[in-house]
């Protein structure tokens, strides 16, 4: 019986991750198509697409737009996120409720709202469209979600560990640079890779704010709009192939790191 | 020690942060900077808001070479799109606009074209049914030239339909096409096509004509598996996935008439509906000389055949001398065209109110 | 001492509030106002009415879209948890502990490679010479192809297929909350492994089936680009028409309304599920 719900627990996980991977895979089954259209029959293997992705100077621009982007709104996401949490979790300021509805409230705004919010206001006060607006958006929507995973990862137990070491005579800076902050580094680490994932990926806030320097989103969704063939797919496949690698760089670092420690 | 490690990380994580950022501040400190190429003090920039098929890197690229200028564009599905993007920006933002030739008496009226020196257009280079002085000019000053024309009609996969069943615009009704259909989503082209098979010129398309035009379209949507633009419709077609375009031509087929030689497009008995783009100067252009140039440049030969085979949509020149080669213009059917601008009637373009309530239609018909 | 902590606690909070106030607040005060505006021809009337809210109330096109979006964000919520439900339910208690985050990383690395570039794939895979119809006649069960993309179906799975990832962290991120002890005490006490989900691991990860239901419920009703790209124009759905009356019509005030019955609704939604909105653990 347990043998059974074992394999139907892998049949179902496999099978959803079929799924999950599937348009994935014939995204990148396709980039290498010789062909133009990224369609069956498979025509490839063949390098031009990717050849056209690099003499484009277009998409390479986007996709170091959207890193940029990426990497400062997710910074400022989870900064502003931990000081918030940590405000709110060990001191637990009057009005507390209000403070934390009122950080919370953007994740309940469809992106396509506070897209069109950022463009209007930004049309008054005559500011023109802008990478820094892209930015200033992705870090709206992502403050409540690092705000929210780093409040709930601040447990009573940890405030202990701060109240001794303010005991001992350490200041506020240190209590939350040598305690606070390795203690809550998994949670930090993910807030700010899903910061950064959902900044990456994000397309309605930026086509809103963005002019002539776009993100790569935009930079695909117009290339689409003009022109069919298997040029995105290789973008799409080489921004994959760069999560991939850089997640396992970031697997294998820690686990050298945590290697370290305990032989120490 | 472990957390020792971790903070300095931290740190490090932070100070990575923190110089990107500063990048990012860098690049976006000068907005002008948009391409890796112009990086030389001496670059200028052009922005111009256009149909897609100005975007094509092997349009610009001799004119930004030339005269060491980057062309930003902007491209839009419809003159409605395009005015909205203007509405929205500041005065000198766009330097280039393109646009129908239709639109440009009215957009010229609300001033925002730029005068432009009719001595710098050799008018005689065009074909004569596309000069239109009556729409290019406003009291006798020139606001627009012409450059590319075609034709909103259907276009289809003459491997799988027949393409002298086409020939009658009725047949799109027919239970055969079921599910086979795209619609190019251009409400008044589309529309004035509907109107033509139910015997209603476009120059005489009336408020009251509308139910029965919405009718014909509710049916025709019925028949469709989709409703697209210029790519999305191409695509619909290159794949398979459908088998015809109502409102489509050769600018949906001819840029995929190397890979599928079935594709194909025609004028129905009925006639069809003539498009025709011109590109025009904007008043709030602060390089009003500069886009002049490139405007000269898009209507020179050189240009003109660039422009008529660019990779979003082909078309025909509006210039007797693009450079194009006997087998480009076998493909736009250069010889026949004599034939097509007598069966086909220019965009009428409604005044607002009939414009606001063909679009009431339209959407209401895609909402579904 | 306390009034000092609070007031710390105030400074701390400070910067992230006054980023929410000019980002958000400002903004969104910014849209009621311009829906109160009316679109006259080429220009704006600035003054003030309730014009665009009347439209709102007696448009049909607008209620259709409306309606399609509901549906179509409904299926999407429902599915979206029914498969990621026992998924997660397998990364929390099937996966030896030190893989967990591993495999969690696995599912959310998929959706590294661009939305836009995903539901264009989605398209071409739905197409009816594509992957699944070649796949499905090569192995003989159809004849014709069918027709999968551009249709409601193709929308409702690319939407699926991107929170079923979403659903996937938030339950588990609820069930690894369950106390250990809790169900095997359950067990000791004769409980059977079915009577220990129901009574005490299902209520328990309530929570995050209902932070994942919500997060999709807000992210696929005002998702334009999934829509647009696989539902093929065949219906509209409320985003689509928003974005209409932006790019063609330029009407910013009819759009500002159409923006707030999407938060309106949004809130709704909030409300009735407030209580559940929290992956913290309940002390």
């Amino acid at each position: 019986m347990k043998l059974l719900r074992g394999s139907i627990s892998w049949v179902y996980a496999l099978l959803v991750f079929g799924f999950i991977l599937l348009p994935v895979a014939s995204l990148v089954v396709f980039s290498f198509q010789a062909t133009n259209l990224p369609l069956p029959p498979f025509t490839g293997p063949s390098l031009r697409w990717y050849e056209a992705l690099f003499a484009d100077s277009g998409m390479v621009e986007a996709l170091r737009n959207s890193l940029v982007v990426g990497v400062v709104s997710a910074f400022f996401s989870t900064l502003l996120g931990f000081l918030s949490a940590y405000g709110l979790a060990r001191y637990r300021p009057d009005g507390a409720r209000v403070i934390r509805a009122a950080l919370m409230t953007p994740l309940g705004v469809s992106y396509l709202v506070i897209g069109f919010g950022l463009a209007i206001t930004a049309n008054e006060l005559a500011l023109g469209r802008s990478l820094v607006l892209v930015t200033l958006g992705h870090i709206i929507i992502n403050l409540p979600l690092a705000f929210a995973i780093l409040l709930s990862q601040m447990r009573d137990e940890d405030e202990t560990l701060e109240k001794a070491a303010r005991d001992l005579g350490a200041n506020e800076w240190v209590v939350i640079t040598r305690i606070a902050i390795p203690v809550l580094l998994p949670g930090l680490l993910a807030a700010f890779l899903l910061s950064f994932t959902l900044s990456w990926d994000e397309f309605i806030i930026a086509f809103f704010l963005a002019d002539f320097d776009v993100t790569l989103p935009i930079e695909i969704w117009s290339q689409l709009r003009t022109g069919l063939d298997a040029k995105t797919n290789a973008a799409g496949t080489l921004v994959f192939a760069i999560s991939v690698v850089a997640l396992t760089l970031a697997y294998v670092l820690n686990r050298a790191v945590q290697q370290r420690s305990r032989r120490q | 020690m472990h957390k020792t490690r971790i903070t300095v990380s931290m740190a490090t994580l932070s100070a990575a942060a923190l110089l990107l950022a500063s990048c990012a501040g860098g690049t976006d400190a000068e907005p002008s900077s948009s391409s890796q190429s112009a990086s030389t003090d001496a670059a200028q920039e052009l922005n111009a808001l256009v149909w897609c098929d100005h975007t094509d890197p092997a349009l610009l690229a001799p004119f930004e070479e030339a005269n060491n200028v980057t062309v930003n564009v902007r491209d839009y599905e419809g003159t409605g799109v395009a005015l909205g993007i203007l509405e929205q920006s500041q005065p000198g933002d766009w330097d280039v606009f393109v646009i129908d030739s239709v639109d440009v008496p009215r957009v010229a009226e609300a001033g925002l074209l730029a005068e432009l020196d009719k001595a710098d257009f050799d008018f005689e280079q065009f074909f004569e049914e596309v000069r239109l002085p009556e729409i290019h000019e406003l009291n006798g000053v020139l606001y627009a030239v012409p450059e590319k024309f075609g034709y909103n009609t259907v276009a289809f996969n003459g491997a799988n339909v027949d393409a002298e069943k086409m020939r009658d615009l009725s047949f799109l009704w027919d239970p055969e096409l079921a599910g086979k259909i795209a619609i190019y989503d251009y409400y008044i082209p589309v529309m004035e096509f509907v109107g033509l098979e139910l015997g209603i010129e476009p120059q005489n398309i009336t408020v009251d004509d509308l139910p029965a035009i919405e009718a014909r379209l509710v049916e025709l949507k019925a028949q469709a598996a989709q409703v697209g633009d210029v790519v999305s419709t191409q695509t619909a077609l290159a794949t398979g996935e459908v088998d015809v375009i109502v409102g489509g031509g050769e600018f949906s087929t001819s840029v995929l008439n190397a890979e599928n030689p079935d594709l194909d497009w025609i004028l129905p008995n009925q006639g069809g509906i003539r498009w025709q783009q011109a590109i025009g100067v904007l008043a709030g252009s602060e390089k009003q000389e500069l886009a002049t140039k490139f405007v000269q440049y898009i209507v020179s030969a050189e240009g003109q055949a660039a422009l008529a085979t660019s990779s979003c949509y082909w078309g025909m020149p509006a210039n007797e001398n693009a450079a194009l080669t006997d087998e480009q213009k076998d493909i736009l059917r250069w010889d026949e065209q004599a034939g097509f601008i007598a069966n086909s009637y220019p965009y009428y373009i409604p005044d607002a109110d009939l414009d606001a309530a063909m679009l009431d239609v339209w959407t209401r018909v895609i909402v579904g | 001492m306390r009034h000092q902590r609070s007031w710390q606690g105030w400074v701390l909070v400070g910067p992230a509030l006054l980023v929410t106030l000019v980002l958000f607040a400002a903004p969104m005060v910014m849209v009621i106002l311009t829906s109160l505006y009316r679109r006259n021809g080429g220009t704006t009337d600035r003054t003030l009415s309730l014009d665009n809210y009347v439209r709102l109330a007696t448009d049909s096109t607008i209620h259709q879209a409306l309606l399609n979006s509901l549906e179509v964000v409904g299926l999407t919520v429902f599915f979206s948890t029914l498969v990621a439900y026992p998924l997660a339910y397998i990364i929390a208690f099937r996966v030896p502990t030190q893989w967990q985050a591993l495999v969690l990383l696995l599912t959310v690395v998929p959706f590294w490679t661009s939305y836009v570039v995903r539901s264009y794939s989605w398209l071409l895979v739905l197409a009816k010479n594509g992957v699944i119809n070649q796949t499905l006649q090569g192995a003989g069960l159809i004849g014709d192809p069918i027709t999968l993309a551009n249709t409601r179906f193709a929308t409702v799975l690319a939407f699926v297929h991107f929170f079923v990832m979403v659903s996937t962290l938030t339950i588990y991120a609820s069930l690894r909350q369950i106390p250990r002890n809790l169900p095997l005490a359950a067990r000791d006490l004769g409980a059977s492994p079915w009577h220990v989900f129901t009574r005490i691991t299902l209520p328990l990860s309530l929570p995050g089936v209902t932070v994942g239901a919500f997060l999709t419920f807000v992210l696929a009703i005002g998702d334009y680009i999934t829509p647009q790209i696989v539902g093929g124009g065949n219906e509209l759905l409320l985003p689509q028409l928003l974005m209409l009356q932006v790019s063609r019509r330029g009407d910013f005030p009819l759009a500002a309304a159409m923006a707030l019955v999407l938060l309106v609704i949004v809130a709704a939604v909030y409300v009735v599920s407030a209580k559940n909105l929290t992956l913290e653990r309940k002390r």
